[in-house]
């Protein structure tokens, strides 16, 4: 069941379109990414989606509300993690929580919020005073404070080390199995292939794939690559007669071979037959950014 | 519980946390509340001690001080606390936080406002306290009651134009906006020094600032002079000022 129904989002900044017939639906329960490089308009999306712009034409609903129509309804259900926000300097973790309990009918116990979130320890500290990661995590408690049904996090670990990155991650899991469906932007490849059920990428303000992060890489051509370097000299012409290979060729003192299917099988049985070890083997698979850049024509960084 | 009954709950819960989190950051703020609150007390028990003795025949000058200082203390913090606090929330991205949160942003403006006006009730109770220790009080309770009432009530137009004013520019130049704004009025209005020692041409310009009125209406309730026409002009002003900060709030960056 459609929890976000996002229909033809059109939005213009003067001259320029950022959002052009934009369209997806999130399912109750499921983590959903909007992948895109910057400028793309993933943010743009996600800020019709909470009711922060108002959208030149198309439609948004959020738990069946329109955001523009029933603006203080969806705020009780949506939370909201922002791209850039910051809390006053010297307000602490416990006032910023027990501030943002105030606003919600039926807040979530915030003590048990920071347990989970593992900041219990900082709820004196100044927001000045916490680390990234630890910035991170208040704004997440604070989006879940009102205990959504919906929360949308806004490249949620840009600027984190490799660590709290993948803290982070186990902690979006840990909000799905609560029952909050996510809506999450990211430039992450990695973030994007570990934790969404499902991706829209999104560029130059379309909607360009909506698959699974699996579906999209099977879009792409499946062909995989075998580097490897032969324990003993072997003509690469001996390889292709495997119906799984492709091409097979030198570099250097290295054999490459391309192919589909079971290609790692196919190459070590005709090596085995050659009495020949394959040595430094590496197998390189279709990864999802090879599917993002046969889908935009582009890198996701540029 | 009905959901209405809940939403009651709920605003009252949020008018008291967002009032108490705006006291906690002007205390947090030694800064702000220096120019704010410390300042004009600061002022006024210098001229008070120098000048309160005078009379002009109705009153002693420490008296019509409290009226005249008090309407530019109220305005200080009225003014520029919100102002620059929206401006500041603004650029750190907090009250953008706080637009997709549970809050309406308008309480969250009311809220510094009201705030802010604490702090100008304390800094008029010590504004008599000074002017009484110096022998220079002679008004009633009830008077001075009338006059911070009249103060604070006639602080909604500039609290206002500090809000427009905080939506759209940095924290650095709506302070100096509303600096530039404030202490020119102030002088002009003869908030600082009775207009009688100005050079006339303060009195004519006088007569077109809101401040001037809001002084005027402060001290009628010393000596009971005319109300009407400054109520007029205050009421006209506060209208204005609302179209500006509602159209400065539509237009704000989201």
């Amino acid at each position: 069941m459609a929890i976000i129904e996002v229909a033809g989002l059109v939005k213009h900044y003067g001259d320029h379109t950022v959002l052009n017939g934009v369209s997806f639906t999130v399912d109750q329960g499921e983590i959903f990414g909007i992948l895109g490089p910057n400028g793309a308009g993933k943010t743009t999306t996600v800020e019709c989606i909470e009711g922060l712009r108002v959208p030149d034409a198309g439609s948004v609903r959020v738990c069946d509300i329109d955001p523009r129509r029933d603006d203080d309804e969806l705020r009780q259900l949506l939370g909201a993690q922002l791209q850039t926000s910051a809390l006053p300097d010297k307000l602490t973790v416990r006032e910023a929580l027990e501030l943002y309990s105030s606003f919600y009918r039926d807040p979530a116990d915030w003590r048990e919020l920071i347990e989970v979130l593992r900041l219990t320890d900082k709820a004196d500290a100044q927001f000045r005073r916490l680390s990234g990661g630890q910035q991170q995590r208040l704004s997440i408690a604070l989006a879940l404070l009102g205990a959504p049904r919906v929360a949308v996090l806004d490249e949620l670990t840009t600027g984190l080390d490799p660590q709290a990155r993948r803290d982070t991650w186990d902690l979006i899991e840990r909000i799905r199995d609560r029952g909050v469906t996510i809506l999450m932007v990211t430039h992450f490849m990695a973030e994007a292939e570990r934790l969404c059920d499902r991706l829209a990428v999104i560029d130059s303000g379309r909607v360009v794939a909506l698959d699974t992060p699996a579906g999209l890489v099977a879009r792409v051509d499946g062909e995989q690559r075998i580097r490897f370097r032969p324990s003993a000299p072997l003509d690469p012409a001996a390889l292709t007669v495997a119906p799984e290979v492709t091409t097979a060729m030198s570099a250097g003192e290295q054999l490459v071979v391309t192919g589909v299917g079971n290609l790692l099988l196919a190459v070590t049985t005709v090596l085995s037959q050659h009495h020949v070890v394959a040595e430094d083997l590496r197998v390189e698979q279709t990864s999802l950014d090879d599917a993002f850049v046969a889908l935009t024509g582009r890198s996701i960084e540029s | 519980m009905s959901t209405a009954v809940l939403q009651r709950v709920s605003l009252g819960r949020v008018l008291r946390a967002e009032i108490a989190d705006e006291l906690r950051g002007i205390v947090r703020e030694p800064t702000a509340l220096f120019f704010s609150i410390l300042m004009p007390v600061g002022f006024f028990a210098l001229f008070v001690s120098i000048f309160g003795d005078l009379t002009d025949g109705t009153m002693p000058a420490g008296t019509r001080m409290v009226a005249t200082f008090g309407t530019f203390g109220v305005l200080a913090a009225t003014m520029l606390n919100p102002g620059i606090g929206i401006a500041q929330d603004r650029e750190i991205g907090w009250l953008r936080a706080k637009r997709v949160s549970a809050v309406p942003v308008l309480i969250t403006l009311l809220c510094k406002v009201v705030a802010a006006l604490c702090y100008a009730i304390a800094m008029l109770v010590a504004m008599a306290v000074t002017a009484g220790l110096t022998g220079s009080l002679e008004a009633t309770a009830g008077q001075l009651l009338r006059l911070a009432v009249v103060l604070l009530l006639g602080a909604a137009p500039f609290a206002l134009l500090g809000i427009a004013i905080g939506l759209q520019a940095g924290s650095n130049a709506t302070a100096a906006i509303l600096n530039a704004v404030l202490m020119p009025s102030a002088v002009v209005s003869g908030l600082w020094m009775p207009l009688e020692i100005l050079p006339d041409f303060f009195g004519h310009i006088a007569q077109f600032l809101p401040t001037y009125h809001l002084s005027q209406l402060a001290i009628a309730q010393l000596d009971g002079g005319p109300v009407l026409g400054h109520a007029l002009v205050m009421l006209g002003s506060t209208a204005a000022l609302a179209a500006a900060a509602a159209l400065s709030y539509r237009h704000a960056r989201p």
